[in-house]
């Protein structure tokens, strides 16, 4: 009887082999063409916690790209969108956008959904003085105290969402809150709102900052549950907002307290149970609204080329390159100052508003001014992405308060 | 007389040659870096970024490689020589030389302190506490907002431009002429360095790497210099640290956490730890493949995991070990 043995992997082979993938993956001479591309860089985390966020942004901007190329792109040429993973570390979020500009000479940066790397992001794109719009990162720095004359941002402020839903979930619940928040600027800043607008209120609250990929909340929750408040804030974001909310229902608190926050996105709703799907919300963009056409025609045209039903990650990825047409339209040329310039106190034309209201950039703070929608979260009717049911609408400008408040001092290159 | 002459000559062996030819490749290479590099799709940056991560690799080679310690966290180091040149900058002084040296103040006068208390311990002892001293760092800097800022890490400040006296080099608008301030300090670093391993102590610590027992049998006293490897190869960390916080403008503290000083081991043992220049080969090929495969795939650390893996089973001595090891034959 013999042995059967496997053929032995020679260094040598290991080599050749090596060799041989190294040449056939090398990526190829690009000779000069004759129509250069509008290149937009977008970096976001698309490993780690925010993924499933980053994901929808990646899927929105591709969407937005390519409804943009057929109709002409931008300035008559063709839009290019080169994406990075961020892996929801700052440090590499900084590399890969420094990568953007200096290798691949993007025009313009979008990204990123996590705060903390967004804000990072706007010192390279300040010194490298490349235009860049923020879809979804939160924090109030970006366009307050540290705003840029290269910076844009599409999602709401922290102040704006605690301010838009704080109100009504003491008109609802009462004033006894339990904040569960990560820490990092989106988490710190977002509670910090809240407290105010509570304290204002004359609410009493609880406050728990916890690293922003804690996947067990079993001791907070215990102290939330002695607290006995009338409503637990879960401010975490992406999966560990999720695990929050599972482990929530799982020690049976739906029945003892209300459920409320800033955000609970589409994305992060589908993955809970049903007991945790409710609450009260704000959502910063809703697919549902029927009395708007060119919603209904967006919608429409987004589940046909991908199947799904757009969020409000999508709706930004979409205002992001819109925004780019926009400015490069309006100043001739992909020049940032000149685009920047352009942008400032534009207003949304109604298939990228996506709302009834009005959409327009503040020119004092380059924060977009939008509808934000309170409501409350319930298990699916009928279509699965049913989950949110719009209660009020509150104004941009109404919740975000005037320019002076938010410390910023535009300061353009001269 | 000829036949005298060629009875008598004694074919070169290239043995002396090569560690001399590695030298002058790798220099030549790194020197001429802002000129090739972006034909072959690179950029400046990442040139910067391999040999801000090849001195971090290098340094800690003094300790694994010739020392024979074993230490999981040297990124504690490595951050926080980047907070000592980012807080420098921010609150003391726009100064860049004043912001490295208050790197490697942080991060090597913290190492040499907590080399004291270990020295005595060895193998897995050894490696363990250095990752707990280095959670301790990662922990402190994630949670001392207000200093170091936190999660989202140390913004606010940029590197100075080099004011000579006669001249002004402007490191902080032109990449090109920043990547030659920092391959002058890394000259002159890794010249320390050869110099160290060359000098009497140098032999002293692959003395005590080959057999320990019988080094202390020679009267060698052990600790002492287990803790002066340990403390010189922590400044040179945070030295590197430090250059790290002004090629990106930015600290945070994933800078001290136990993933990147695994990352240090990989890129050492994949260019070869007891090869001088092993460890910077072993950075660059991490850094462009990291750079490469993760604009492709999101699974981009399984293709460095794989090639770790190949590496160790194929080429123990290391790629440069293995290279070095094949022109010698």
């Amino acid at each position: 009887m013999t042995t059967p043995t496997l053929p032995a992997l020679r260094r040598r082979t290991l080599l050749k082999s090596g060799l041989a993938v190294t040449v056939l993956s090398a990526p190829p001479i690009v000779s000069a063409r004759g129509e250069t591309p509008v290149r937009i860089g977008m970096v976001n985390p698309l490993t780690g916690i925010l993924s499933a966020l980053a994901a929808s942004e990646v899927e929105g901007a591709r969407y937005a790209v390519e409804r943009l190329n057929k109709k002409n792109g931008i300035l008559g040429r063709q839009v290019e969108l080169l994406v990075e993973d961020s892996a929801n570390d700052v440090g590499t979020g900084v590399q890969k956008t420094r990568k953007l500009i200096e290798r691949d000479k993007v025009d313009v940066i979008v990204g990123d959904v996590n705060s903390g790397i967004a804000y990072a992001m706007m010192g390279v794109t300040n010194e490298l003085k490349v235009f860049h719009i923020v879809p979804g990162g939160h924090t109030d720095p970006i366009t307050g105290v540290d705003c840029k004359w290269n910076t844009f941002r599409i999602c709401n402020t922290t102040s704006m969402d605690a301010a838009a839903v704080t109100g009504e979930l003491v008109r609802r619940f009462g004033k006894r809150f339990f904040f569960i928040s990560p820490d990092y600027a989106y988490g710190q800043t977002l509670q910090n709102n809240f407290i105010r607008n509570l304290k204002a209120l004359g609410g009493e609250f609880q406050a728990e900052l916890l690293p922003i990929n804690t996947s067990d909340f079993s001791a907070t929750l215990i102290k939330a549950k002695a607290y006995k408040p009338n409503v637990l804030l879960n401010n975490m974001g992406g999966l560990a907002q999720i695990n929050c909310m599972k482990q929530f229902t799982q020690f049976g608190m739906q029945k003892e307290m209300a459920l409320g926050g800033a955000l609970f996105e589409l994305e992060s709703v589908r993955a809970v149970p049903a007991d945790a799907q409710a609450g009260t919300w704000a959502m910063e963009w809703w697919w549902d609204q029927p009395n708007v056409p060119e919603v209904v025609s967006y919608v429409a045209d987004f589940r046909k080329a991908t199947g799904k039903t757009p969020s409000a990650r999508h709706w930004f990825a979409l205002v992001a390159i819109e925004s780019v047409r926009l400015a490069a339209e309006k100043a001739k040329t992909m020049d940032g100052p000149k685009m920047a310039l352009a942008l400032e106190g534009l207003e949304l034309p109604p298939e990228v508003a996506l709302s009834a209201g009005k959409a327009y950039y503040r020119a004092g703070d380059h924060q977009l001014m939008s509808d934000i929608f309170v409501g409350d979260m319930h298990p699916p009717k009928g279509n699965p992405d049913n989950v949110f049911t719009i209660g009020s609408i509150v104004t941009g400008e109404k919740a975000a308060g005037p320019v002076e408040a938010t410390g910023c001092k535009m300061v353009h290159p001269a | 007389m000829n036949t005298a002459t060629t009875t008598t000559t004694v074919p070169m062996s290239t043995t002396p040659a090569r560690p001399w030819l590695t030298g002058v490749i790798i220099w030549a290479l790194l020197l001429s870096a802002p000129i090739w590099l972006p034909m072959l799709g690179g950029y400046t940056a990442l040139a910067g970024r391999v040999l801000v991560l090849g001195l971090a690799a290098m340094s800690f080679n003094l300790l694994l490689g010739f020392t024979g310690v074993m230490s999981f966290g040297h990124a504690a180091y490595f951050g926080l020589g980047a907070y000592g040149a980012g807080l420098t900058l921010k609150y003391l002084a726009a100064s860049t030389p004043l912001a490295i040296l208050g790197g490697v103040l942080l991060g090597g006068g913290l190492g040499t302190l907590f080399g004291l208390l270990i020295s005595q311990r060895r193998g897995v002892y050894f490696a363990m506490v250095t990752v707990a001293f280095g959670q301790i760092a990662f922990y402190i800097t994630y949670s001392w907002d207000s200093l170091t800022g936190g999660y989202d890490g140390l913004r606010g400040f940029a590197r100075a431009p080099l004011n000579l006296g006669f001249t002004t080099i402007d490191i902080t608008n032109n990449s090109t002429a920043f990547y030659y301030f920092l391959l002058i300090v890394f000259g002159v670093v890794t010249g320390l360095q050869a110099l160290l391993l060359a000098s009497p102590f140098g032999r002293t610590l692959v003395a005590i790497r080959e057999n320990e027992r019988r080094a202390r049998f020679l009267g060698i006293p052990i600790e002492r210099h287990i803790w002066m490897s340990f403390s010189i190869s922590c400044c040179f960390t945070a030295l590197a640290g430090a250059m790290y916080a002004l090629l990106n403008n930015f600290a945070d503290p994933m800078g001290l956490h136990y993933s990147l000083s695994g990352e240090i081991v990989i890129m050492t043992v994949m260019g070869g730890m007891r090869a001088f220049w092993g460890p910077l080969i072993g950075a660059a090929l991490f850094v462009v493949l990291q750079d490469y495969i993760s604009s492709m795939t999101v699974n981009w650390m399984s293709f460095v995991g794989m090639i770790f893996v190949l590496v160790v089973l194929f080429f123990p001595r290391g790629l440069l070990g293995m290279l070095q090891r094949g022109v010698g034959k």
